[in-house]
């Protein structure tokens, strides 16, 4: 018998291996999603374009949320600002590869804007205006006759890069694709950086945050305008592909959409806003089908999408309270026989904070 | 190095701190004591830079820090040990202790994102910083535990460990040692110690006379927001002033109980 019977020992983790890992399922995702356009039909090209640039927008709702602890509840604000960027420029003659450049530029531009008054606020109040600047923007759009007011700026013309037309909704996709991978990495960096690590340490207790000589306020106004870019893009590949924007293109309704997207998926994890993204869209597209056959009512498509955000995000909160990644990593975990639970999703966003709560009655 | 000169500060009209002078020379470490609501955390605040003062002056290395933000404060040297665990969730211990580099690095969201050079060689060296810091304090073996799963005492010596990764000339410690169990006290005290050996100017704020008597070159004793006494622990704690404010303090928690 030897003296180490009897003693716990910790699992050492083997970054090298979980690295190869990763790469090796990070490839074949990368593969299969662009292989995935060639055997798709048109329709169906349609839901893959439009569950990408949920994706990119989810992926901004995780960074500013879950990472850096700050609520939005208008993201579709700003795709909707990357939108009328894009389509705007274009139908006035403007190349339309820089409107799509523009995109998130203006939507990220007026993100830091409008933060640097809003982000003063915490959790609820936060919460509410950014809905409120929604809203807003949507009063406004629909009253200026320029964006096309209440009926919608039409004639968006068609994306082109380095000179060839896209035509094909194909070619949407992999460019929406191509958006997804972009934003990923760009997250993925500032995850595991200085920066990165400020706005998580900022998330649990910006007193302490501040202390440790991180600035909080300009971190949480870049955040801000980088999840509003994130969204800009999806809204400027959307204006091409649709070749149509009007106010009612983006209700309140999708801001929402996005932030179910993000917690069902897992809120404050990399990968987890587009499996939400891809799960929630295959299941509310599932049920529409379902809801406009013949002898359903003509309510049930809509009862159904709204429900269906409801109870899922019931459920997930209840029984999966880190979203759908988190659990399915700790159910493989398992399975090769590691106890190590994954990290919690950082910030747990909506709870109020307690060290910002018991900050000194007049500090900033 | 550091001096605190008249500074007062009142919420809704009760002072908290007034009138309070002191000053901290360079490599000397400074206990803050005095009873409960003596006004020892509302200074702590002051000098971190989460309050302003109404009146006086704090003046670090020489140059008036009134104005200065918190975020200022740490990178011009100044960095905080909270009361509370304020360890940051969801990140590792190591991660948590690389926060503390924020002052001495520059690269900023642009650089991380596109992977530039500046970014590669400053996380190096923040890898390295943090290494070295988690090894002072003893939390090696920890770096790459969920910071939340630590006990309390570890909690606070990863908190030293995050202001040391800063690299700091002069250490706010707010009550250290509370909620700590008799074995993690003397680990803590131990770790102050060598800190002190290192040469690091402490401001030390603490409650209990004990802990400080053998940690601090000088004290400070508050009671009811003003300077009651300063001297050497051996002087302050045969003061009789000292003596009646903390028995003072021990007949309102007997009645309190």
């Amino acid at each position: 018998m030897t003296a180490e019977v009897g003693t716990v020992r910790t699992v050492r983790r083997r970054p090298d291996a979980q690295r190869a890992v990763g790469l090796g399922l990070g490839a074949l995702v990368a593969v299969l999603t662009l292989l995935a356009p060639l055997v798709l039909d048109r329709s169906q090209l349609t839901v893959y374009i439009l569950t990408g640039t949920a994706a990119m927008v989810t992926i901004g709702v995780s960074l500013l949320m879950g990472y850096a602890g700050q609520v939005s509840l208008g993201q579709a604000a700003y795709y909707a600002v990357g939108g009328y960027t894009a389509g705007l420029l274009a139908v006035h003659g403007t190349p339309p590869l820089l409107g799509l450049l523009a995109a998130p530029l203006v939507a990220g531009g007026l993100a830091g804007l409008v933060g640097i008054p809003i982000l003063r606020l915490r959790g609820h109040y936060l919460a509410f205006a950014t809905l409120a600047f929604q809203l807003i923007l949507l009063a406004i759009v629909g009253q200026v006759d320029f964006l096309g007011g209440d009926i919608g700026l039409q004639g968006i013309p068609q994306l082109s890069l380095l000179g060839i037309q896209l035509m094909t909704a194909q070619a949407y996709a992999w460019v929406t694709w191509v958006g997804v991978a972009v934003v990923l990495l760009i997250t993925r960096n500032i995850i595991a950086s200085r920066p990165g690590r400020g706005l998580r340490a900022l998330a649990t207790s910006e007193t302490a945050a501040e202390s440790s000589g991180v600035p909080v306020t300009r971190y949480k106004i870049v955040v801000f305008a980088l999840s509003a870019a994130f969204a800009g893009l999806a809204g400027g590949i959307y204006a091409f592909f649709i070749g149509y924007l009007a106010p009612g293109s983006f209700p309140v309704l999708l801001s929402f959409q996005f932030i179910v997207m993000a917690v069902v998926g897992g809120l404050g994890t990399l990968w987890g806003p587009v499996v939400g993204a891809v799960v929630i869209t295959l299941i509310v597209q599932t049920l529409n089908d379902l809801g406009t056959r013949p002898g359903m009512p003509s309510y049930a498509s809509g009862v159904f999408s709204y429900a269906v955000y409801a109870i899922l995000l019931v459920v997930v909160l209840l029984f999966l309270p880190r979203g759908l990644l988190p659990a399915m990593a700790d159910l493989v975990r398992r399975a090769f026989g590691r106890g190590r639970r994954a990290p919690a999703a950082a910030g747990t966003a909506v709870t109020v904070d307690d060290s910002t709560t018991r900050q000194p009655p007049d500090s900033p | 190095m550091l001096d605190v000169e008249g500074v007062s500060r009142s919420f809704g009209g009760v002072y908290a701190v007034q009138n309070v002078s002191l000053s901290v020379a360079e490599g000397e470490v400074r206990a803050i004591i005095g009873p409960n609501g003596a006004g020892k955390s509302t200074l702590f605040n002051l000098v971190g830079g989460h309050l302003t003062a109404d009146s006086g002056t704090i003046t670090y290395s020489g140059r008036p820090i009134d104005g200065a933000s918190a975020h200022r404060r740490a990178h011009d040297g100044i960095a905080t040990v909270f009361q509370g665990a304020r360890i940051f969730r969801g990140m590792t211990a190591r991660e948590n202790v690389m926060v503390g580099a924020q002052p001495w690095t520059r690269h900023g969201f642009v650089a991380a994102a596109l992977r530039l050079p500046r970014h590669r060689s400053e996380e190096r060296a923040i890898r390295e910083q943090a290494e070295h810091a988690l090894e002072r304090v003893g939390l090696a073996d920890w770096a790459d535990r969920e910071a939340e799963s630590l006990p309390l005492g570890q909690q606070r010596r990863l908190q030293v460990a995050r202001a040391l990764c800063s690299q700091p000339r002069l250490l706010l410690l707010d009550e250290p040692a509370s909620g700590l169990r008799a074995g993690e006290r003397t680990a803590l005290a131990e770790l102050i110690e060598d800190l002190r050996a290192g040469g690091l100017t402490m401001l030390l704020i603490e409650h209990d006379v004990r802990f400080v008597a053998r940690l601090a070159d000088r004290v400070t004793v508050l009671d009811l927001g003003q300077v009651i006494a300063e001297g050497t622990p051996q002087e302050v704690t045969s003061d009789k002033r000292v003596i009646k404010a903390y028995i003072g303090d021990e007949d309102e928690h007997a009645r309190g109980h």
